[in-house]
């Protein structure tokens, strides 16, 4: 039986996750920088639904609204991820920024839509002290998430480690100043329409799909500010997501 | 398969540092990091697997106690010692055993910290292959290739190996050999499949009901499409154990000369080998035994495949004319 503290220790870190997120999404307030808005909120809910379902005491909502608002996310980045491959081809049903989000989120939907009823429980949600830990049903289906959301987790760490995420010129790209990884990717995206390449390496990195970096020019706003708001962070808290949700997915099959 | 995705978008960095010769720009990635990727999601599904509950019960030390059954003493003693080790202190360490497995995954892909999680990995595989595995049950006579011999864990560290973040400054003709040379890249995969060939016809995995019974005692737990496939597998290979047996052991050998054929020859036996490897890896191991639980890794098909694509011929384009390529860029 999986011990209650170790279980804990994953919902302090889906805690921290969630902190983070809400820190980026008041930080983040301007309307220039809704862009990343909807990602930041999910990585917020993520984060409660599964510290909730990590540990029964942090449990906030009922899982069938947690059904529903997987359900809308999961509709929300398939739509995002339908408009990026209608403007970027299919190398965004893959590789776009929406694509792992959409994963999460259809991980999560069918986390809480699969999770049968605890062993010695009354209740769906809450996996606390390992007694009422539940298993899924369909759990081929959950591998498959396991294998996609540890999949998105080593591509992230890759490229957070690589060039991807690398802080280019502002002026070159002609962002707004302060305007966040995602928005600055679409503006400069924007800017250059037309197919991408991989010859042209900082035209790729503009790209929604690469997900470019545009943080903040010196003196524009304060520093802490522009670190939490930077790429990395994100990308650093989806995969901290990515991992943990995969390592519910395996633990419940 | 190219050692370069996009040769166009190469550009000096991170040189020396991480011993990958260059990063190309943007998403390219040559063959071997993408093989390297592939290693760092199975140890972090190797990660994941180890958190599962049954990891946790007096059955996970049992099952590390019993390996050590038929091996020379000293090989034993330190089996036994460490089953009992961990059935003592079982939360703790498995939560170790564990989170090790998960970082050296994400150590893998975080380019910084390639090589050390490389080099850990090796000494973490093969302390796992002694005290987790028996060797494998090489020396037991227990292994198979049905059941993942010469054992999945020291594949990992095989891989590691091969796909060691540096070059030998001659053109390689696959990527398992830019490491170490393609003499010796070939003696390894030459071993290890004729070794598989070897197991496949032991007097053990030629006996009757060897193989059917492999087969049929993995549908334990498993969902019912596959216990269906397992069962449907084994009724298939009932009464002809010693047929599929030295199928088996034929195909061992064929894919065993791939590295020394010519190109299209070696193609369609490496072709021949993932074959083979995704075959064994669904029904004589369903699926490693992930979806019934209990798994402590997704045993060696993966890690089979994975070692193929490693010796997939490539247009030879290695670090030096990476490098210049990298130099022309600058310039």
């Amino acid at each position: 039986m999986i011990p209650a503290w170790l279980l804990d220790i994953f919902a302090a870190v889906m805690l921290v996750v969630a902190a983070v997120s809400a820190a980026r999404l008041m930080a983040a307030g301007r309307r220039s920088e809704a862009a990343t808005a909807d990602v930041d909120l999910a990585h917020l809910l993520m984060a409660i639904a599964m510290a909730g379902t990590l540990t029964a005491a942090l449990k906030t909502l009922p899982d069938t609204a947690w059904e529903v608002i997987f359900g809308l996310m999961t509709a929300w980045f398939a739509w995002r991820v339908w408009r990026d491959a209608r403007a970027n081809g299919a190398r965004a049903l893959a590789g776009g920024h929406c694509a792992p989000h959409l994963a999460h989120s259809g991980a999560m939907l069918y986390m809480f839509l699969a999770l049968g009823a605890p062993v010695g429980g009354s209740g769906m949600s809450g996996m606390g002290a390992g007694a009422t830990m539940g298993t899924l049903e369909y759990p081929a289906l959950a591998f498959v998430f396991a294998l996609i959301l540890v999949g998105y987790s080593i591509w992230d760490l890759d490229q957070l480690s690589a060039r991807r995420y690398r802080l280019p010129s502002v002026g070159a790209l002609a962002v707004p100043v302060g305007v966040p990884a995602m928005a600055a990717a679409e503006s400069a995206a924007a800017a250059f329409p037309g197919p991408l390449s991989a010859d042209d390496p900082d035209r790729m990195e503009a790209s929604p799909a690469a997900e470019a970096v545009a943080p903040a020019a010196p003196g524009s706003r304060p520093a802490s500010t522009a670190v939490l708001l930077s790429p990395g962070i994100a990308i650093g808290c989806r995969v901290v997501m990515g991992v943990t949700m995969a390592f519910m997915l395996v633990i419940m099959i | 398969m190219s050692d370069i995705a996009a040769a166009g978008g190469v550009r000096p960095a991170w040189r020396g540092r991480l011993g990958i010769g260059t990063q190309a720009a943007g998403t390219a990635m040559d063959t071997r990091r993408a093989l390297q990727l592939g290693l760092a999601g199975i140890w972090m599904l190797d990660g994941v697997l180890q958190y599962q509950s049954f990891m946790y019960s007096k059955a996970f030390a049992q099952m590390l106690a019993g390996t050590a059954d038929g091996n020379p003493y000293v090989i034993a003693r330190p089996i036994t010692w460490d089953a009992t080790l961990v059935e003592h202190h079982l939360a703790l360490l498995n939560t170790i055993f564990a989170t090790i497995q998960l970082l050296l995954g994400l150590g893998i892909a975080f380019r910084p910290t390639v090589r050390a999680a490389l080099a850990a990995s090796i000494a973490w595989s093969l302390g796992v292959w002694w005290f987790g595995e028996g060797l494998g049950g090489v020396l037991n006579g227990g292994a198979s290739p049905l059941n993942g011999a010469p054992g999945a864990v020291i594949l990992y560290a095989l891989l590691a190996v091969l796909l060691w973040p540096s070059d030998r400054g001659t053109p390689a003709p696959f990527t398992a050999a830019r490491a170490v040379g393609v003499p010796v890249a070939r003696a390894l995969w030459l071993v290890l499949w004729l070794s598989e060939a070897w197991f496949a016809l032991t007097p053990a995995n030629r006996a009757p009901q060897a193989v059917s019974g492999m087969i049929s005692g993995m549908d334990g737990g498993q969902p019912g499409w596959l216990a269906a496939i397992l069962r449907g597998a084994a009724s298939l290979v009932t009464g002809q154990d010693l047929a599929a047996s030295i199928a088996l052991a034929v195909a061992f050998v064929v894919i065993a000369a791939a590295v020394y054929l010519p190109e299209r020859a070696a193609k369609a036996a490496l072709v021949l080998a993932i074959v083979v490897s995704v075959v064994i890896w669904v029904i004589p191991q369903g699926l490693g035994g992930i979806l019934a639980g209990g798994a402590t890794d997704p045993n060696s098909g993966p890690l089979l495949v994975l070692l193929a694509l490693a010796y997939w011929p490539s247009r030879t384009v290695t670090a030096p004319a990476v490098a210049a390529a990298a130099e022309r860029s600058a310039a």
